[in-house]
């Protein structure tokens, strides 16, 4: 899979490692800050926050390991942040299931994914059994 | 081998045998930091000696050394630190050596800065005294070759340990932090309040459920208010947590009330569709006091003077 995210395309990222519980407040933190730096309110860098926290549990629980990375977007008409996470867990075999309200392999509420979609002005999703899975989100200003 | 200081995964913790292939230190490496041996060792007194006279120059020479039981120390586990380097045994003792330099590095506080200076000073006596020696150019370039790969070798373990001390104090703060405040307060005769602050992990999240339920059991509340105005993301593991939490009071005859929803929650709970069925919730806390002396029918009057 087209895995190999290079340093150099990201000159002003962040890059997270996400493999223990304290992993995912960092990531909260540094989403948070990055945000609310690029100009979001107190709101919207908290749901940013959200989103990544969903996203960072759910490395940590089915992929125990993986990364975060979180860009600052300037366009020359818009500005907004960009954070990606993947992992090179066990992969979704079922992606479109596993984006539906209340479905979960592991028995908690399912709305991590959709209501990280619903948080988010764009989401992408691509995964991989037994290679792994990345998700890019973006929100605007 | 492992002392407990480096068991952390927060770091890179190769073992002796892959950091040599790392730093491409060959056989021949060795022999030639070996062969120094003979000439290096009678003139290390000097060497160190030379060392402090620059670290005197420095304002941590003072900070550090201004005790000369420390100074003796530090100059005694620098012969050791160098015959080491000399004797070239690089196994993993040699690396834990090296760690724990790194870790007494950390814990007195000595900046990288100076460090890396050090060593840097260390390699230009190597070579100033190296330049003594009768050998042919290419010997001697070698030579300082293998001693340089060796020096960053050590460079390197001591800046991994220092950043993994570092980031384990951070870690160690902030939990400290967030482990302070799980204070459930008997505010009023039935009702008990908690805020929590920070981040809500499953931990914390365990460390509620407990101290709340021991307080009902102890002073057989009938309210509890548990105040997430603090807390920085309620996301739906937080709020599946705050959701068990509320069950589990309930079974104990005592109702939870989740005060502070601030306006950014409640739009992170709608989006995530989170759903807190018939737990009652009140955007602050005073709502929820209010709520809570009505329903025990008590009343706050204005005394007239
Ligand atoms: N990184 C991942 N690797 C493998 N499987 C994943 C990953 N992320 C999500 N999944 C799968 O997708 C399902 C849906 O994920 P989602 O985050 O929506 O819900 P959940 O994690 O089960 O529960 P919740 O996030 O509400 O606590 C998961 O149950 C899991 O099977
Ligand atoms: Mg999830």
């Amino acid at each position: 899979m087209g895995y190999s995210t290079k340093i150099m395309d990201y000159p002003k990222s962040i890059w997270i490692v996400i493999h223990r519980e304290a992993d995912i407040t960092r990531s909260i933190f540094e989403s948070q800050r990055m945000a609310q730096s690029l100009g979001f309110d107190h709101g919207r860098a908290q749901m940013i926050a959200t989103a990544v926290s969903e996203l960072a549990r759910n490395i940590i629980k089915y992929a125990q390991k993986g990364k975060i990375i979180i860009t600052p977007l300037n366009e020359r008409r818009r500005s907004g942040i960009e954070i990606i996470c993947q992992d090179t867990g066990p992969g979704i075999p079922n992606v479109d299931q596993a984006m539906e309200d209340y479905f979960s392999s592991s028995g908690t509420l399912g709305l991590g994914l959709p209501g990280v979609k619903r948080m988010m002005d764009e989401f992408e999703i691509t995964s991989i059994v037994n290679q792994g899975t990345k998700v890019i989100i973006r929100k605007w200003l | 081998m492992m002392s407990n200081f480096y068991t952390s995964d927060a770091g890179d913790m190769r073992n002796a045998a892959t950091l040599q292939t790392l730093y491409k230190i060959s056989e021949e490496d060795i022999q030639y930091i070996r062969g120094l041996g003979e000439f290096m060792l009678p003139q290390m007194d000097h060497m160190v000696h030379t060392w402090y006279e620059w670290l005197m120059t420095q304002p941590e020479y003072e900070q550090f050394f201004a005790d000369s039981r420390a100074l003796h120390h530090a100059q005694k586990m620098q012969h050791i630190y160098w015959e080491q380097f000399i004797e070239a045994q690089l196994d993993d003792n040699y690396v834990e050596s090296r760690r724990k330099i790194g870790e007494t590095h950390a814990r007195i506080g000595l900046s990288m800065t100076i460090f890396f200076a050090g060593m840097s000073i260390f390699h230009d006596l190597f070579s100033k005294i190296m330049a003594q020696r009768n050998l042919k150019l290419k010997e001697q370039v070698r030579t300082i070759d293998a001693v340089s790969k060796l020096l960053h070798l050590d460079t390197g373990i001591v800046c991994e340990v220092y950043t993994i001390m570092s980031n384990e104090t951070i870690t160690a703060q902030s939990r400290s932090l967030m482990e302070m405040s799980t204070p459930v307060t008997q505010i009023w005769e039935n009702i008990l309040l908690l805020p929590v602050v920070g981040i809500v992990d499953s931990k914390r999240a365990q460390d509620i459920m407990n101290a709340v339920l021991s307080a009902i059991n102890r002073t057989q509340s009938r309210i509890f208010i548990l105040d997430i105005s603090g807390v920085a993301v309620v996301d739906t593991a937080v709020a599946n947590h705050l959701i068990k939490i509320t069950k589990a009071t309930r079974l104990m005859g005592c109702e939870s009330t989740i005060s502070g929803i601030s306006p950014a929650i409640a739009q992170t709970m709608i989006e995530l569709g989170i759903d807190v069925g018939t737990i009652k919730t009140t955007a602050n806390m005073m709502d929820a006091l209010n709520d809570s002396f009505r329903s025990l029918n008590l009343q706050i009057h204005k005394v007239e003077r």
